[in-house]
């Protein structure tokens, strides 16, 4: 564990956790535990991998196989103290057998959890380099790449991936370049694939939810509903399912099931975007005291971030710029965005930090500069309600009626209850305008 | 003492909660750049071991010596209690088993398997609704069938395909005695005859291979304190195997064949992709380097000259010399060329061949009634590296052969696992019948010998260096095998020959050392 941050007083801290009543960071029991070998071979599992490197401490791929488990680990639980020790055993392998693949393809997967999406395609093209038919390194390329925007980049390298090493990993990340593309068949059409190919848990839950989130952009609530809910029978309580499922609930009607399953999700994992999504539902449905305490506790957790020097977070971003302080946003969006479009003269760029950039400078005030990242976000062809109900918003308030309108009616018939909070809003907005086109 | 220390301890235990407390609070709320995830994070590791292939088997059937078998295992590690699962056949991909019958290193017959799912009841996911007494019962919930296809190569293009058998059923996992009473008739039932000759059969099976997995381990940690422990006792895998007239398989008056084992993956774009790949057994542990492994896998025989160097110049013993100070043979080794790469000039090498990793098989050399678990070394030529036979000690056989036995330099390496747990089959498909869901994990199976890491032989701990070796008995008649030429090997080598009979000497027999 790191020390605590300087520069966050214990009040603020303490603030933050009596704020956020439904703020208690549990470790989910039963975490599945990552299986670098196949699921019932001696050593695999995190246990089974200390048990047999205590035994063999020259094992090479062995310290490798435990350092991308820390990092699955990490994944499944939202735990981030997994990563300091990914980071040492992957570093040991590297001892043992300098320029391992394995190593190599862990340290990538450890930048990319870490959002340093450079050094992920770093060690990724090293690995690569080293064992050009690795699977993880490969997956771990297309992540990065799908991270920093470059999705012509990224289909290449997933189409390669695919065409040498064809698998889960593989698939779902075909699947989301497709999405960003805007290529909703044929993601569907690859995570079909995916999961008549998975026999694991942890994948039939990751594929069924991805699944749920297609038909969730598509607006297809019985659809993405039956998705989430084999996700949560195959794996009960995984996050992302459960996510979607308050949604789905939350769209149909269902307030209480909506809000035990926010109040689940942000127990379990309470990242800036759940608190968010939690008062947003909170404020929805007239509770505006409570979605103001979840707010809060978003923005302490922005606050800590910063006084942690660590980069603020797209989702951070959006919190900001919706319940908290429209300063904070625009930084936190702006250096996001640096981070993740590559600069001048690159054509692609990560929808999500254009996205995040021009809501922040829209709730600053700036509608001319965020009209450009706002079209950017939606440049690509992916189908999120949000980014178009953005960009409309924004058109209106540049004084461009006739696309706003458009946009906002784009965002509504793309998902007419995207959000509790929002849909509505974008109503009333295109309403204002004198309804759809 | 435990009462002493318990207020002390018991502080110790607040003080570390409060400690953990505080840390949850930080990891909770401070947000590191990894969790304050907004980006799709993906499964790094996924289980897909239907598509891992684990051995390969080849060898002219003992009790049908006119027909030659071969088997190749999948899916390894199934947990028999572990379900309600359904240790699957993958029906994305193909399962192959390929024949090179005139040693260009191209196929000239491929055995195809590719399976189908079926699922009765779709609104229960358990694998049995009651006891099953038959594949075709309603019970079985989930089922597989396969079409099995003989594909024949002309210089490696496909010239005709050829369905062998349709739908035929898979035997299932061996649940339980409960859901399954008879799952010996149950399998008997999967073994089909097809056409023209060919008998074929897939399903469950007990795994095989026996070995301890720690040998390869020990070489790391120089700890030579544990052998003995077969490590895949009590998992099942998932087994192709078919029975072919011999005469099908040959070509010309050459009886060598190299065989060799593939899986390949339906890619997203519609292609297959080959995924994983097997001859000789543990090329990819003693042989091929960690970081070639999935490029190995992915390769074809024909391109297999890039991976020589692996072979000339081997990294194991150079890894057991610097350990434990056994001089590594000098190189560059011809001896592991030939039983890997070419087949032994007199014993398996084609007529003209293409040096290639294939298992390759001599289908003129009779089975004999009490096989050699050291096979060729032992003086059987009928097992292993000729074909290789499921009671073949193949760890034993390749750690000696590593160390230059070939080359006659004597030693006793092994990892003191001799036989497999489970008793294999008098008749097709010879693997051990899968262990039962209800049997409890880690006991013995009746007939299966006992073995455990404490071994001694003769007072004497058993480890890696002399676990290989085997009982004194008088030496046999000077060996069958003294007609080979060896004038190839010892050319390599350098050495004395003695007698005529180098390597392939008679070993003594390994009396009481075999498990069945």
């Amino acid at each position: 564990m790191r020390p605590l941050i300087a520069g966050v007083s214990a009040a603020g801290l303490v603030a933050a956790l009596t704020l956020g009543s439904a703020v208690v960071l549990g470790r989910p029991s039963g975490a599945p535990a990552a299986s670098a070998r196949p699921a019932g071979a001696p050593g695999s599992g995190i246990a089974g991998l200390q048990a047999r490197l205590r035994e063999q401490p020259r094992d090479a791929s062995g310290w490798a196989a435990l350092g991308v488990a820390y990092v699955e680990q990490a994944r499944v639980t939202g735990d981030p103290a997994y990563y300091p020790k990914a980071d040492d055993v992957l570093r040991r392998s590297l001892r043992e057998a300098p320029g391992n693949d394995g190593a190599l393809a862990g340290l990538g997967a450890l930048a990319a959890a870490r959002h340093d999406f450079h050094g992920a395609l770093r060690h990724a093209d090293r690995a690569l380099a080293a064992n050009p038919y690795g699977q993880r390194a490969a997956a771990v390329r297309v992540d990065a790449l799908v991270e920093l925007g470059r999705y012509d980049q990224a289909l290449a390298a997933a189409r390669r991936a695919d065409s040498v090493r064809p698998g889960v990993p593989v698939f779902t990340r075909l699947a989301y370049v497709r999405e960003l593309r805007g290529e909703v068949r044929e993601a569907r059409r690859v995570l079909e694939l995916a999961r008549a190919s998975a026999t694991e848990r942890g994948d039939l839950a990751y594929i069924a939810a991805q699944l749920g989130e297609l038909a969730w952009n598509d607006g297809d609530l019985g659809r993405a509903g039956r998705e989430y809910a084999e996700a949560l029978r195959v794996s009960p309580g995984h996050l992302p399912a459960l996510d979607g499922r308050a949604r789905v609930r939350a769209a149909r009607g269902d307030v209480a099931g909506a809000l035990a399953d926010r109040a689940e999700t942000v127990r379990r994992l309470p990242l800036p975007r759940h608190l968010t999504e939690y008062g947003e539902l909170l404020e929805s449905a007239g509770r505006r005291d409570e979605a103001e305490r979840q707010y809060a506790v978003a923005a302490a957790w922005t606050r800590i971030a910063k006084a942690n020097g660590v980069a603020a977070d797209l989702e951070t971003a959006l919190a900001a710029a919706d319940h908290g302080d429209p300063k904070t946003a625009l930084r936190a969006a702006r250096a996001e965005y640096e981070r993740r479009c590559p600069g001048p003269g690159v054509r692609q760029c990560s929808v999500h930090a254009a996205d995040a950039l021009a809501w922040a400078l829209h709730v600053n005030g700036r509608d001319a500069e965020a009209l450009r990242y706002a079209r950017q976000a939606t440049a690509t062809g992916y189908r999120g309600a949000m980014f178009r109900f953005h960009l409309g918003v924004i058109e209106k308030a540049a004084g461009k009626r006739t696309a706003a309108r458009r946009d906002l009616a784009a965002a509504l018939r793309l998902n007419p209850r995207f959000s509790p909070l929002w849909a509505p809003r974008a109503g009333a907005a295109l309403d204002d305008l004198g309804g759809a086109p | 003492m435990p009462t002493l220390q318990t207020s002390r301890a018991r502080a110790a235990a607040l003080a570390a909660a409060g400690g953990l407390l505080l840390a949850s609070a930080s990891a909770g709320l401070a947000p590191r750049p990894g969790t304050a995830s907004s980006h799709r994070e993906a499964p790094l590791i996924s289980g897909q071991p239907q598509y891992d292939n684990t051995d390969v088997y080849a060898f002219v059937s003992p009790d049908r010596p006119d027909t030659t078998t071969l088997i190749a295992n999948f899916l390894p590690f199934q947990d028999p209690a572990g379900g309600p699962n359904f240790f699957k056949f993958a029906r994305d991909a193909r399962y192959d088993l390929n024949i090179d019958n005139d040693g260009d290193s191209l196929p000239d017959l491929t055995y195809r398997f590719r399976f189908h799912d079926r699922l009765k009841n779709a609104n229960t996911f358990l694998y049995n609704t009651g006891p099953v007494t038959s594949l075709d019962d309603p019970d079985l919930n989930f089922t597989q069938t396969y079409d099995l296809t003989l594909i024949r190569r002309v210089d490696g293009n496909v010239h005709s395909v050829r369905d062998i058998a349709g739908h035929a059923p898979v035997a299932p996992s061996n649940v339980g005695k409960a859901s399954m009473p008879d799952y010996a008739g149950l399998r008997a039932q999967a073994v089909r005859a097809a056409g023209n000759g060919v008998t074929t059969f897939a399903g469950q099976a007990d795994d095989s291979f026996f070995l301890d997995l720690r040998v390869f381990d020990l070489l790391y940690g120089a700890n030579l304190k544990e052998v003995g422990n077969d490590t895949l006792r009590g998992y099942n895998v998932n087994t192709i195997a078919v029975q072919v007239p011999t005469r099908h398989l040959v070509k010309g008056n050459d009886p060598v064949i190299g065989v060799n084992s593939t899986v390949s993956r339906l890619t997203a774009s519609g292609e297959y992709a080959q995924v994983s790949r097997l001859g000789s057994p543990l090329v990819n542990e003693v042989v091929i380097p960690r970081g070639k492994k999935d490029a190995f896998n992915a390769s074809t025989p024909w391109q297999d000259a890039r991976f020589a160097g692996f072979v000339t110049d081997p990294e194991l013993p150079k890894l057991i010399e610097k350990i434990y100070k056994i001089p590594a043979p000098p190189g560059p080794r011809q001896d592991l060329v030939q039983a890997f790469l070419t087949g032994v000039p007199g014993l398996n090498k084609p007529a003209r061949v293409r040096p290639a990793e294939l298992l390759r098989l001599n289908t003129a050399i009779r089975p004999v009634a009490k096989p050699d678990r050291l096979g060729v070394l032992g003086g059987d030529k009928a097992g292993f590296p000729n074909g290789r036979r499921l009671t073949d000690d193949v760890v034993d056989i390749e750690l000696q052969a590593v160390e230059g036995e070939l080359l006659g330099t004597k030693n006793d390496l092994g990892d003191a696992v001799n036989a497999n747990d489970v008793g294999f089959g008098k008749a097709f498909p010879y693997v051990a019948q899968p262990h039962s869901g209800s049997d409890v994990r880690g006991a013995a199976k009746p007939g299966a010998r006992a073995s455990g890491a404490s071994a001694t032989k003769d007072g004497e701990q058993v480890n890696l260096l002399n676990a290989g070796a085997v009982e004194d008995a008088p030496d046999g008649d000077g060996g069958p095998l003294s007609a080979l030429p060896v004038a190839a090997l010892s050319a390599a080598g350098g050495f004395a020959l003695a007698g005529g009979l180098l390597w392939w000497r008679r070993r003594r027999p390994a009396t009481g050392r075999h498990g069945n």
